[in-house]
């Protein structure tokens, strides 16, 4: 199995990992203080697409790595985070998990069809995700 | 002379003349040996062989034109049938480039299995065919429309009518998906022409732009930096998804290829590369989701006039893309 290299975001130091231990209790602080956090499992190629996407703006995302053992307590953070109502009608955030500026933006096609329709960029200049 | 006695009784088998009373082979009358067969017995009687062998004679040849004609009727019974036969297979080949026909020729192989046997997809080809003669119709509805005095708000709504119809096709081709994702990236479903020139399922979103660009007519100064801007966005759409494409080919390879030499039981690599081939699912659904995205996005960006443009030269660009491939398929080969 691939193993995913951390990605630093550049103004913040916090590294991603898929390890069992503290992952899921840090979620909440991962996407205060990072302006895009990409959420999504282990080889996830969507995920590959995402990053790629957002690299094309300039922007580096913080990615946590989803395994088996930590899904389901990540699952309930971020869950927490979405406000339980949405993720009632969401069923369980779909992955990958794209959030900008602390709060959830969507999975790939939100990405996409923000970035086609040129609503994108604007939205990562206000979550301070770039600095032109 | 009297032939009442000598009918030539038509055999089943043609090319084989049988004259009653004489009984002769196809070879025989070739080869001309008749004469030589019969001669010994008549030669006892003088008188009676001048006119016995005369009748043979004028039997033999008799026997041996029919015979010729009878061939000659065969061999252009054969030819039209050749004809008619090169015919319906250029007929049989059309409807199936259109998916109106399930089940193929000599070339399906498995690919034929595939087809009969699932009935999600039998479901798409059927659906496919009645799209594209639907596509057909109003592409040609669009062109009356504009060279007609309408107004914008039925145009608008022509607009409309056409924006959606190719979103059912996503639609379509979604639960296709599911059913079997790699008929639909193998391009079975779309004329060889089509499919040349497609990505990841279906056509190139940038590439559209380019077609269609030359024909929305005059463009503001604002309309074409969009158009820039979103031929720009759809590139690096494109390439963000091909390599993720790209990445999953290396994960399934690796996957697959995990433990090669090993003790044995593979199983669990073969489980493992299931999972991975799902996310082609996926893949095909967010291609699909980027053209409706682009087509959206353009139509924002356009008047009525010039986004009804745009749709019927689209939908010009791929009736000749289809009649192409029509044309390539029934091109006359040279004979090996």
């Amino acid at each position: 199995m691939q193993q995913a290299l951390p990605y630093i975001n550049l103004p913040f130091t916090t590294t991603s990992n898929g390890g069992a231990t503290t992952t899921a209790v840090e979620v909440p602080k991962l996407v205060a203080e990072n302006a895009v956090v990409i959420f999504a499992r282990s080889g996830c190629c969507m995920c590959h697409v995402v990053k790629l996407l957002l690299h094309g703006h300039g922007v580096n995302p913080t990615i946590f790595d989803i395994d088996e053992q930590n899904e389901a307590s990540v699952t309930g953070e971020l869950s927490k985070i979405i406000g339980i109502g949405e993720a009632k009608a969401a069923g369980r955030p779909q992955f990958p998990a794209v959030f900008v500026g602390g709060k959830l933006f969507g999975g790939l096609e939100e990405v996409m069809a923000a970035h086609i329709s040129g609503e994108l960029v604007p939205m990562l200049r206000k979550a301070r995700a770039l600095w032109l | 002379m009297n032939f009442a006695s000598t009918q030539f009784v038509p055999s089943r088998r043609m090319g084989i003349c049988e004259p009653l009373p004489q009984i002769g082979m196809w070879s025989d009358y070739k080869e001309n040996n008749y004469l030589d067969t019969s001669t010994p017995a008549i030669l006892e009687v003088d008188s009676r062989f001048d006119n016995q062998q005369l009748r043979r004679l004028a039997q033999n040849r008799e026997a041996a034109r029919k015979c010729r004609l009878r061939k000659k009727a065969y061999v252009q019974q054969l030819e039209n049938s050749k004809l008619r036969l090169m015919q319906l297979e250029q007929e049989l080949e059309r409807a199936r480039q259109q998916g109106l026909y399930v089940g193929g020729g000599l070339d399906t192989g498995q690919l034929g299995y595939s087809r009969t046997t699932n009935p999600g997809i039998a479901t798409f080809e059927m659906a496919y065919g009645h799209w594209v003669e639907e596509q057909n119709k109003k592409t040609a509805d669009l062109r009356n429309a504009l060279c007609s005095d309408i107004t914008d708000l039925e145009l608008s709504s022509f607009v409309d009518d056409g924006m959606n119809h190719y979103f059912d096709l996503f639609l379509m081709k979604e639960t296709a998906a599911k059913a079997d994702v790699f008929y639909l990236m193998s391009g079975m479903w779309e004329t060889s022409a089509e499919h040349f020139l497609s990505w990841i399922g279906g056509f190139r979103p940038s590439e559209l732009l380019k077609v269609l660009e030359p024909h929305l007519g005059p463009l503001t100064e604002k309309q074409s930096l969009e158009l820039s801007n979103l031929k720009q966005s759809c590139q690096q759409a494109e390439d963000a998804l091909s390599q993720g494409l790209e990445r999953l080919h290396q994960i399934l390879s690796e996957t697959v290829a995990d433990g090669l030499l090993g003790e044995g039981n593979y199983l669990p690599q073969i489980n493992a590369a299931l999972e991975k081939l799902k996310a082609m699912v996926r893949f095909v659904g967010q291609a699909d989701h980027l053209r409706k995205e682009t087509l959206l996005q353009i139509s924002r960006n356009l008047n009525n006039r010039q986004a009804a443009q745009g749709l019927l030269a689209l939908g010009e660009y791929f009736q000749r893309l289809r009649v192409l491939s029509s044309f390539w398929t029934s091109r006359p080969r040279e004979s090996s």
